[in-house]
């Protein structure tokens, strides 16, 4: 129990001279009624006999002027706003930990002093509240920090005692769509209270130049994030403030792609995934829209921890913006709609640089890839005309595959080596190059990466290879086929444009002309499906139909052709307004879009051409289950809920001013009843 | 002056009250005249008071022949010479008097009148006179046919002449200046003098008259019905007092009051002055009647 002072001393001084001040008017403004009287004599004598403590006798027995002072005292007590302090902290110095992640939008709390559930309060609001009490609450040496996590931690307010910069820095908190990572506000945290050596361990000589400051840190959140490991709290004291309710009711939507049918490219499938990550059973219905229009709608029912899929089939040549919504009243409802683009089906263009390659020509001119693919054989001198130069510099071609040929400098596109090796930079270190592992040997494939899309549907393991060596792939790189020499087929990345190598050619030509064939490959049904899985993949025929989806707040990287200067980035939330960003591409026509905070559908455009489109989702599980988790575990350590609502201010203004109101009225009545 | 006025001051069944009545000095003074009460003088009495040698030149009508015939001596018989009694009422007609309903002046003038009609009854030499200037035309009366000079006196003695607002010392002094020879004096004042009442009461006693006090209040004054915040006006002097006036400070302007009372009587006691306190709210019948005679004042 500690009062909570709301002035300083000389502020107390100023108003103790308040009373004074009406004693004195008191006594100036006294108008006194003239009453005659047969003589002063007795009356100056009992006023002398009083003489010595007449004001004392005076303020002592005039009762209207003691129930005066008395109103005026209480109101300006109930005006300094006293109240009790529920509890005071261990600590001077506090680290509020303010969850901003998407599961804070919820509104399964209760409106706090308000009472019942108030459908305009979001956690995020309870906990900012809980955190303005406790500043409130906090003594003059007490100092705060503030810092807001969602996937990053943000350090809204660094240490100060200054109650009114907190307060200010807490009302620009603002909530996020983003999920939880509480690692790097725990670290942020973690930088003050537990300062680090300024040398190596075992030092003798070594002193710790700064103190270490144990601080309070409480945590406001829902817990939802996984248990932090690899954190020793060290001098900091966690207190785990949840916020919500065990007892939520979220259905949400976990995954919403669509694609165009390859067989049929005006046909465009979608297919959703929609879980109930609450308690209780809901039954919502789920409407899918195109550009605004309604297009299909389906009733979903679920009981608690149910998920079920949704797939819709609609018709469009067009670029398509889909957007899929829960027409439910839940607690959260930025898992209610999901986001889906569609860019019009398009064609890739491949070069291919070969001495001839009759199976790759097969590959490239089955009737599916001859849908989405523009090939063109040319043979290894072309690499050395200006056109070709010119060529790869500006990454007119989706895709460059050189077969058994190297060009001098890497093109600005995506690359596909048979039997030959990348051009390393000539200031490249020695693991960005890529290099042989192996003499060219009988190859015995081992592993196929089945996981990876290059990979898809392809069963390899009866293949024959006579000659082939074992690649050494630049940092970074994925192996996608492992034999016994070595990895076989390795993907990397080079300045956002990927590499793939083969480590075998598919014909070999001998000294004297004549070709034959190094694999058996080409006879295996495997043959084709990879050669599609390279157009879709690796030249981004796929991508071309389907736009990628992200979580808000990632970085999200765009390759726009060389020949666009200017971009325009157009937001559709789903909400009425479309809102546009100017993007400037780099000298490579790759822009990092930073500002993808909200879920919806993005398109990037170049005048009315659309260049690019991306969707930007929540899909998080974690984040769309609500119940609050009753302990968090941080560092080995579990630390359990506090209930958000026990520090709270006891207010006694009111009390007070019904108070005065009383001995208002009882100096009325006492005058009155004087008077009259 | 109206006569239903000085009716007012004594009622026609008060004179008959009062005629039965007689004043009474503890001392035996020495009278002017004949009257009916004994004095210290021999004189032509029925009373039968010594004997005396005979000596060359007293009247031969008094020597007791029978005395002589049996002891052959000449021997005067004495008796007791019947003289009258003085009498003065001192009434208090500062301005402080004419306070209260009744005014403690009328009250006092009722007592005075009555007092002194009583004296006229018994064939007393009666002054009754205002203190302060007013004193020097006040009549010195005898019989009972002087009631209406009395009165009339009385009704020309009023409050709020400035020549009246002299204070007690003042006024007794020059009622003894004026006054040679002794007798009873009533003093009928309410005894608020802000220079004090003991000088004057000390002057009379200096004179050697039978000294009574007849301290007269109002009510008004023993318990003031007022409260809050007041300028209290001397209708005196004009002086003015400012005070708060609340539960305590009346307790202790009534504590005042009693002492001051308390005070007044041990002065009086102490110097053998009859001190008879009067509340003007008494019928001046009853104070008469009754507190008189208990006090000894008539009988």
């Amino acid at each position: 129990m500690n009062w909570i002072s709301t002035l300083v001393p000389w502020q107390w001084g100023v108003l103790g001279l308040v009373p004074i001040g009406i004693v004195l008017l008191y006594f100036l403004k006294l108008r006194r009624e003239p009453v005659e009287v047969p003589s002063t004599y007795l009356w100056s004598r009992t006023i002398e006999d009083l003489h010595v403590n007449s004001l004392l006798q005076r303020l002592r027995r005039s009762l209207l002027l003691f129930l005066q002072l008395l109103a005026v005292a209480i109101a300006a007590i109930a005006l300094l706003r006293p109240g009790v302090r529920g509890e005071t902290s261990g600590q001077d110095r506090t680290v509020f930990l303010l969850d901003s992640s998407a599961s804070m939008r919820a509104t399964d709390v209760d409106g706090g002093d308000d009472g019942g559930k108030d459908a305009g309060q979001s956690r995020f609001d309870v906990a900012k509240k809980l955190i303005a009490q406790e500043i409130d609450q906090m003594s003059d040496n007490q100092s705060a920090m503030l810092i807001t996590f969602s996937d990053r931690p943000n350090t809204v307010q660094s240490f100060t005692s200054d109650r009114r910069r907190l307060r200010d820095a807490l009302d620009r908190t603002e909530v996020t769509n983003f999920p939880t990572d509480i690692l790097g506000a725990l670290k942020a945290a973690d930088g003050l209270a537990n300062p680090r050596r300024t040398s190596e361990v075992g030092n003798m000589n070594d002193v710790q130049v700064a103190g270490a400051m144990p601080a309070d840190l409480k945590i406001y959140s829902d817990g939802g994030f996984q248990p932090v490991t690899e954190f020793n709290l060290g001098n900091l004291i966690p207190t785990y403030v949840s916020i919500g309710s065990k007892d939520a009711k979220n259905l949400a939507i976990t995954a919403f792609s669509a694609e165009r049918n390859l067989e049929n490219p005006g046909e465009v499938q979608a297919f959703a995934t929609v879980a109930n990550l609450g308690s209780q059973p809901v039954e919502a219905t789920a409407t899918l829209m195109m550009d605004g229009q309604f297009m299909d709608a389906s009733s979903v029912s679920l009981d608690p921890s149910d998920q079920t899929g949704l797939s819709f089939a609609i018709e469009s040549d067009e670029a398509v913006q889909l957007s899929l919504r829960l027409d439910v009243e839940d607690d959260l409802q930025t898992d209610n709609v999901a986001f889906a683009g569609l860019t019009p089906l398009r064609n890739v263009n491949v070069l291919v640089v070969t001495p001839g390659n009759t199976p790759l020509e097969l590959g490239l001119q089955t009737s599916k890839s001859s849908k989405i693919c523009k090939s063109e054989f040319v043979s290894p001198d072309y690499l050395q005309t200006d056109r070709y130069t010119l060529r790869a510099e500006s990454g007119t071609d989706d895709l460059i595959i050189y077969d058994r040929c190297s060009p001098k400098q890497m093109p600005a596109t995506n690359t596909f080596f048979i039997g030959s090796l990348p051009t390393a930079k000539q200031d490249a270190a020695a693991d960005e190059k890529w290099s042989w592992a192996s003499e060219n040997s009988g190859v015995v494939l081992i592993d196929i990466d089945r996981t990876h899309p290059m990979m898809r549907y392809l069963e390899l393991f009866s293949l024959l290879i006579f000659q082939g060596r074992a690649i050494n792939g630049p940092v970074g790189s994925t192996e996608l086929i492992g034999a016994d020499v070595g990895p076989m087929l390795v993907l990397a990345p080079r300045d956002g444009f990927q590499d793939m190598v083969l480590g075998f050619p598919i014909i070999t030509t001998d000294d004297d002309g004549t070709s034959g064939t190094n694999t058996n490959w080409y006879a295996e049904r495997s043959w084709p499906v990879f050669m599609l899985n390279v157009l879709r993949y690796l030249a981004g025929a796929a991508e071309a139909s389907g736009a990628p989806s992200y979580q808000p707040g990632q970085t999200v990287r765009v390759r726009l052709e060389n020949a666009i200067s200017d971009a325009v980035m157009v937001r559709n939330t789903g909400s009425d307004n479309a809102a546009s960003e100017k993007l400037t591409p780099g000298p490579t026509g790759i822009v990092d879009i930073v500002g993808a905070d909200s879920p919806g559908n993005y398109q990037i455009k170049t005048g009315d051409r659309l260049a690019d489109l991306f969707a930007v989702n929540l899909f998080d599980p974690t984040e769309s289950t609500l119940a609050v988790a009753p302990d968090i575990e941080l560092g080995y350590e579990a630390v359990t809920a506090t209930a958000g609502s026990v520090e709270s201010r006891n207010e006694y203004w009111r009390i007070l001013l019904v108070a005065m109101l009383g001995v208002l009225a009882t100096e009325w009545w006492v005058y009155s009843r004087r008077v009259g | 002056m109206p006569k239903t006025e000085k009716q007012t001051l004594l009622s026609p069944e008060l004179l008959a009250r009062l005629e039965r009545l007689e004043l009474v000095s503890r001392k035996i003074f020495r009278g002017r005249m004949k009257g009916e009460r004994r004095s210290k003088r021999k004189g032509q009495s029925v009373e039968f008071a010594d004997f005396r040698n005979y000596v060359a030149g007293d009247d031969l009508r008094l020597i007791d022949w029978n005395l002589y015939a049996r002891l052959d001596q000449l021997f005067l018989k004495l008796f007791l010479e019947e003289e009258d009694l003085h009498f003065f009422a001192l009434i208090d007609a500062s301005e402080s008097m004419n306070f209260g309903d009744p005014t403690k002046l009328l009250v006092a003038k009722q007592l005075a009148a009555a007092l002194g009609y009583i004296g006229m009854c018994r064939a007393d030499r009666v002054s009754v006179t205002a203190l302060g200037p007013h004193g020097r035309r006040a009549p010195v009366l005898r019989g009972r046919s002087s009631l209406w000079k009395m009165l009339d006196y009385l009704d020309s003695v009023t409050p709020g002449d400035d020549s009246n607002n002299v204070s007690l010392h003042d006024g007794v002094k020059d009622f003894s200046l004026r006054t040679a020879g002794t007798g009873v004096a009533v003093l009928i004042s309410d005894l608020m003098d802000k220079s004090g009442y003991e000088s004057a009461l000390r002057m009379l006693i200096g004179r050697r008259m039978d000294v009574f006090v007849m301290h007269v209040l109002s009510p008004e004054e023993i318990d003031p019905p007022l409260r809050g915040d007041r300028k209290l006006i001397d209708i005196e002097d004009g002086d003015e007092a400012e005070i708060t006036i609340n539960a305590f400070v009346l307790e202790k302007y009534r504590d005042t009051v009693r002492q001051f009372i308390g005070t007044a009587k041990q002065f009086c006691s102490r110097r053998s002055i009859v001190y008879i306190p009067v509340r003007t709210d008494t019928p001046v019948e009853t104070i008469v009647t009754k507190y008189l005679r208990e006090r000894g004042v008539v009988r």
